[in-house]
């Protein structure tokens, strides 16, 4: 059962910002790989979007987000008061170009620009 | 698992990092038509959320087309 008066902030955030991601980290420092895909792909967007660091209350905010919107991972995208998705919808959808049509914006020339990984490979113990 | 929840889907899983905890799923199943990005993937989802319950998944990349 999620924190009621958390719900109904994550509602009124959600409500009251047309592009919201829910992220770990921050745009600048992502502390996620997949954070840091949705953010690259919002980068190269002409769009003003909210970002919320979920790292500080992980574990409420994924109850919150599985009421809300059946999804308990991050980063989450949402538009206009729906969850679009998460990395892996989020970069299809800005491949196919409904990504730019559900912000109302103009699809980008450029890809997104692949910035180096956060974190180095899993080390191999031999 | 995938295919037990979604009768008829092709599911092809590929291992990541060799650790059998990082994979990277495609689905294409016809129940996936009509519905949106986001209802697909939470088709998949929860057919496997027993396994990132037990632990025995950290991620999932899932990529669904409908067929």
């Amino acid at each position: 059962m999620a924190d009621a008066e958390l719900k109904s902030k994550v509602e009124e955030l959600i409500a009251g910002n047309p592009v919201l991601l829910f992220m770990k980290g921050t745009p600048e420092a992502p502390r996620c790989g997949f954070s840091m895909r949705v953010v690259q792909v919002l980068d190269t967007m002409d769009v003003e979007y909210g970002a919320i660091d979920v790292l500080p209350a992980l574990q409420p905010l994924r109850e919150v987000t599985a009421e809300i919107a059946d999804w308990q991972t991050f980063p989450q995208l949402y538009v206009n008061g729906e969850l679009l998705g998460g990395a892996d919808i989020v970069e299809e959808m800005f491949e196919s170009g409904e990504l730019a049509e559900a912000l109302g914006v103009e699809q980008p020339a450029a890809a997104p620009q692949a910035a180096p990984p956060a974190q180095s490979p899993p080390l191999q113990i031999e | 698992m995938i295919e037990a929840a979604l009768p008829g889907a092709e599911v092809e899983v590929v291992d990541e990092t060799g650790a059998g905890d990082h994979l990277r799923a495609t689905v294409r199943a016809t129940q996936f038509e009509g519905l949106s990005r986001i209802d697909q993937h939470r088709l998949v989802k929860a057919a496997v959320r027993a396994r990132f319950d037990d632990g025995q998944i950290h991620a999932l990349s899932v990529k669904t087309q409908p067929r």
